[in-house]
Parts: C-alpha cells; sequence; structure tokens
C-alpha cells in the first residue's frame, strides 16, 4: 500500500526571545533581544500507510502539535520533508488541504457566532462539496453523533462536547481521506467521548480514512489506534504497534489471589517460589508479583492451585498509564530505537 | 475567480445574519451613521464655506476632491476591521491556524470573514459632497470622467487594502503590537486636499512610497482635469498593481515566519 505521509528527518525550531528581568532589562530588550533556538522536533521520520489509525502520545510540549502543524501544512518545517497525499504541505497547502480534515480539541474550527447548520454550509461551499454527497454526510453524521439536537445552535453556546462532535462531523465535510485529530476527546465526558470513537471508527472502517490522532487519554489509543508513535522532547522514542510496547516494557505481572479462610491466605503467604514475590493484601487475599521473563503467569498459577484452595484469581495488568509513564519519566526506552 | 465572488457572497450573507440577529445594535450603527453623515457635512460646510480658490483650484474642484476622497476610503473601511485586529485576534490567539487549513487564500478569509457595512455612511457622505459640488464645477464631467472615477474608487480601495495588508504583515515577525497603522493611516486625510498644496517631500511620498496619492487624488483629478493629469492615470493601475504584487509576498514571507502559538 503506497504510504499516505511519509515523514523523513522533519526538524522544527523555534527561536525564542529571552526577556531580561526588571526595569534595566525592560531598556535592554529594546535595543537588543537574545535569542534561543529551542528544537521542538528533532529529526523525526516514520511513514503512514492509508487506512491506517495511528496514535501520537507524548508529554505535554514533547512537540506532538508541533509535528501535526507540519503535517498540515500550518508551519514550515526547518529542515527535512514531507509528503502528504502526495502534497509537500507547507508548499502546496491550498490544494493539500482540500483532501485533509484536521481537528484541534481545544479550539472550534467553527465560525463561533452563527449557528452549527451555517458553518456546516458554508464549509460546504469553501470544500465544494455537492449537494448530493452533502446530505448524505450530514445524515451519517446524525446517525452516530446526533448533531441534529444542536444544529440550530450557536457554535458558542454550545457544550464542549457538542462542539466536539460538531467540530469533529465539519472536519469531514468534504469527505478527506486523511485526518488529523490533536487531542479530539479532551475534556469530555464518557458519552461524548465514546460517540467520538464510535465515529472515527465508522469513518475509518467505511471509507478507508487515515487517522492520525494525538491524545492524553490512552483509552483512545486502546481502542482505535493499531499503531502508536511516543515522542519526548522532540524525538520519536518509539513506534510499533501498541502490544509490542507493552511487551518491551512491561516488565512485571501481578496476579491477585482471594481466599475463602484465613488458613489457606497464610499458607500461600509462607509459600516460596522462585522469582516470585508475595505479599499478604488482607486477611483473605495475596498478590504475588513476578517479572515477566523469568517466570510465566500461568506456571504460577499453576503452582499455587496446586498447594492451596483459592476462591478467585485476577491478573492484574500494569495500565497503559503506567506503561507510558515509565517512558515519560526516564530512559527506559532509550534503546528501543 | 467566480468561485470566489460566490464565496465571498456567502460570507457576506454570513455577517448580514449575524449583524441582524442583534437588530438594535444594528438600528443603533444606522442611527450613528446617518448622524455621522450629517455632521460630516457641516463640518464640510464650515472647512470650505469661506474657501474662493486654494493653489489654482476653485471652491467647486476642492470640494469634489474631498467628496471623492471619501469613497475609496469607505470601502477600505468596509474590509480593513480584521487587518487591526489580525495580530490579537488570529495570532495571539491562534485563530489563524484555522484560516491556514482551509483551501482559500488566507488573505481572502482575514479580510471577508469580517465586515464594517457602517463604513458605507461615509461613501454617502462622500456622493453628497460631490451632488453639491457638481453645479459649482468650472465644466460638467464628461461620461470619461465618470469612468474614471468609477475606476478610482476601485484602485484607490485597493491601494489602501494592500498598503495595510504590508503593515499588518510585520505582525508575523515582530511580536509586540506594532503601532505605525494609525499614523499611516492619518496620512490618507491628506489626500483629501490638492497634492500641489505639499510641499515636495510629501508629494512624493504620497505618490512614490505610500500612494495615497493614487488612491484619491490623481483620479480625481484626472476626471476634473484630464489633459493634465492623464499621465497619473495611466500610471493608476501600475500602482495598484505593485502594491498588491508586494502586499501579497510580504503577506506570504510572513506566513513562512508564522510560528503558531503552541497548546
Amino acid at each position: 500500500m503506497a504510504a499516505r505521509i511519509e515523514v523523513a528527518e522533519l526538524v522544527k525550531e523555534f527561536r525564542i526571545p529571552q526577556r531580561r528581568e526588571g526595569v534595566r532589562g525592560a531598556l535592554q530588550n529594546l535595543f537588543y533581544r537574545k535569542y534561543q533556538t529551542v528544537r521542538a522536533v528533532d529529526s523525526i521520520s516514520f511513514e503512514i500507510p492509508a487506512g491506517d489509525m495511528v496514535g501520537y502520545i507524548g508529554p505535554n510540549g514533547a512537540g506532538k502539535s508541533t509535528t501535526i502543524k507540519m503535517l498540515t501544512g500550518i508551519l514550515m518545517p526547518t529542515s527535512g520533508r514531507v509528503i502528504s497525499n502526495g502534497f509537500r504541505p507547507f508548499e502546496e497547502r491550498s490544494r493539500y488541504t482540500k483532501t485533509i480534515g484536521v481537528v484541534f480539541g481545544q479550539r472550534t474550527q467553527l465560525w463561533w457566532d452563527i449557528a452549527v447548520i451555517e458553518s456546516f454550509r458554508l464549509l460546504k461551499k469553501i470544500y465544494d462539496v455537492s449537494d448530493a454527497d452533502y446530505e448524505a454526510r450530514m445524515k451519517q453524521f446524525d446517525e452516530v453523533l446526533e448533531l441534529k439536537r444542536y444544529l440550530n445552535t450557536p457554535v458558542r453556546k454550545l457544550s464542549l462536547g457538542e462542539r466536539m462532535r460538531c467540530d469533529v462531523a465539519a472536519s469531514l465535510i468534504h469527505n478527506p481521506p486523511l485526518l488529523f485529530l490533536d487531542e479530539p476527546t479532551i475534556g469530555l465526558d464518557i458519552v461524548a467521548k465514546d460517540h467520538i470513537r464510535a465515529f472515527l471508527k465508522q469513518v475509518n472502517q467505511q471509507y478507508g480514512t487515515t487517522i492520525l490522532l494525538t491524545t492524553h487519554d490512552l483509552a483512545d489509543i486502546e481502542e482505535l489506534c493499531r499503531r502508536l508513535m511516543v515522542i519526548d522532547r522532540g524525538k520519536l522514542l518509539f513506534d510499533g504497534p501498541l502490544e509490542e510496547l507493552k511487551r518491551r516494557l512491561w516488565r512485571e505481572t501481578s496476579v491477585k489471589f482471594d481466599f475463602r479462610d484465613r488458613e489457606q491466605a497464610q499458607k500461600l503467604a509462607a509459600m516460596s517460589i522462585p522469582h516470585v514475590s508475595v505479599e499478604r493484601c488482607s486477611e483473605l487475599t495475596c498478590r504475588l508479583t513476578f517479572p515477566r521473563e523469568a517466570v510465566s503467569t500461568a506456571e504460577v498459577i499453576r503452582r499455587v492451585v496446586n498447594s492451596v484452595e483459592v476462591l478467585d484469581i485476577s491478573i492484574e495488568e500494569q495500565s497503559i498509564e503506567e506503561v507510558v509513564k515509565q517512558i515519560y519519566t526516564g530512559q527506559v526506552l532509550q534503546e528501543a530505537r | 475567480m467566480r468561485r470566489h465572488v460566490s464565496l465571498f457572497w456567502h460570507y457576506f450573507l454570513q455577517y448580514a445574519k449575524i449583524r441582524l440577529e442583534h437588530r438594535w445594535d444594528f438600528f443603533i450603527s444606522v442611527l450613528t451613521m446617518t448622524l455621522a453623515t450629517v455632521f460630516g457635512l457641516a463640518v464640510v460646510y464650515l472647512i470650505f464655506g469661506r474657501t474662493q480658490a486654494v493653489a489654482g483650484w476653485s471652491f467647486g474642484e476642492l470640494l469634489f476632491l474631498y467628496g471623492f476622497s471619501l469613497l475609496p476610503m469607505s470601502v477600505f473601511n468596509v474590509v480593513s476591521v480584521n487587518l487591526y485586529q489580525f495580530s490579537d485576534n488570529y495570532l495571539i490567539q491562534g485563530k489563524f491556524d484555522r484560516v491556514l487549513l482551509r483551501p482559500v487564500h488566507s488573505l481572502f478569509q482575514i479580510l471577508f470573514e469580517q465586515l464594517r457595512l457602517e463604513a458605507l455612511g461615509d461613501a454617502v457622505l462622500g456622493l453628497a459632497i460631490l451632488s453639491v459640488a457638481m453645479p459649482f464645477l468650472p465644466r460638467p464631467l464628461s461620461g470619461a470622467a465618470w469612468l474614471v472615477l468609477a475606476l478610482g474608487v476601485v484602485c484607490g480601495a485597493m491601494i489602501y487594502t494592500a498598503v495595510f495588508v504590508v503593515l499588518t504583515s510585520v505582525s508575523f515577525w515582530v511580536e509586540d503590537r506594532v503601532g505605525i497603522m494609525p499614523p499611516v493611516y492619518n496620512f490618507i486625510q491628506f489626500g483629501r486636499y490638492p497634492l500641489d498644496i505639499y510641499n515636495g517631500f510629501i508629494r512624493v511620498l504620497l505618490s512614490w512610497i505610500i500612494p495615497f496619492g493614487f488612491a484619491t487624488f490623481y483620479p480625481a483629478a484626472a476626471a476634473l482635469r484630464f489633459e493634465q493629469y492623464v499621465r497619473y492615470l495611466w500610471l493608476l493601475p501600475v500602482v495598484t498593481a505593485t502594491s498588491w504584487f508586494i502586499a501579497l509576498s510580504t503577506w506570504n514571507r510572513g506566513i513562512r515566519a508564522y510560528g503558531s502559538t503552541g497548546n
């Protein structure tokens, strides 16, 4: 499959003016400024094939938004190459933007003062969408996103969840083959999040729309994305399936055992299994923790149930939040690339 | 081109809807517009009431120049609102991202996303002054002169817009608010009177550097005294095109420097 997005050694540097403090500093600022060059995106390369759904994550200030802005043609790259939908986004922006949809979770694309439906009509005009296509799409948007209820409300009077549904719909009015979403679920309640996710899934399946989304909500990733890219301090730290990330970082597994009576719990607490540390959580529960490479979960469970009488077993997966926190806080992935 | 005309119409309809929704606001603007026109006429009467002739221009001609100068300026004032607010509204708030993401030229969106129709009140005032001036002209205007005036309004509005697009573009590079727009705006007023009353420096400035002279004085003068000013008339399209060439290239360079706010 042809790559929808190709990025090679992409770099973006910003010049930040250094302000001096105090009155004297302010006077000095008047005449000459010192600048500091900050590399927001530091030589990243990747390819995204058509039809993929990719999650792009990283802590605040990691360079996610800057990357998206270069991919959408808003910012001019300092160096490196981007080819997306066959266009160079910045140089060929006016033709390129017809082939993409963009949602910024924190800012609406719609006109603030006019009713949602008016914004849609204006966008229909701007993107040259035919009446038939427009009607069909509006119908589909309404089915999943339940737009009808607030189509006649001005955007400024919508709740965040309502506004986001409208924004996502608006970004797809011209049925673009490529969709960028920058934190589409930020600040939304669970119902709204579900709506948006279901809608994105449907669009991806039905039209083969390629989707790149940044998020802080890892449930978005688990539900939507087959592939994950992790960026921090401008560098791409990981690029691959979610499972692989888990496999690499998932050092430990915990299994919790519940018992009917105290003796059984005590018996387990006293047991010694190689590589496994046992912790008595309460009267009737124990937690066993062990490194994944040393011993398998099945092995541990087998040994336990062979020697004590167990009521219930639950395997505690390390949440993806924790996995990602490991990346953000440390060195973990340095060797990964 | 046709697409842009139709788009302009749609932008205009949106604007009209917003304005009509706040109907008291709308009525009050119409009222203030009318009052401003009446006061404007009174001021003109005070200025020109005792004037006979200045630098060889008769009373009727002076009044005519003054009246005409209001027409291109008023058209310019209709579309220029967003240029003054550009730095605050679009760059600092980050709304410019949205503009760049749409397949319509960014400047088109900035100019037409918000209008100020009240500014057309000045055009009404201008036309009123022109009709008052008409009987005092040394010779009646020919049909060609009317064409010259129409061309002058279009080119004049375009020249003003081009100059202010260049000034607006500065905010792509300079984050701080730059106060060069108001003084330049005041320069427009110089074009209300015959250019020959000013000294050489201002004449050169208004003809060749900030070409406001071409926006008002030269076309109006050519309508009145064709033989004397016809050479400036030929230059009018050239000056207009050049201003727009400079404006567009500055604007496009500015977009390359556009940093956009972080999240």
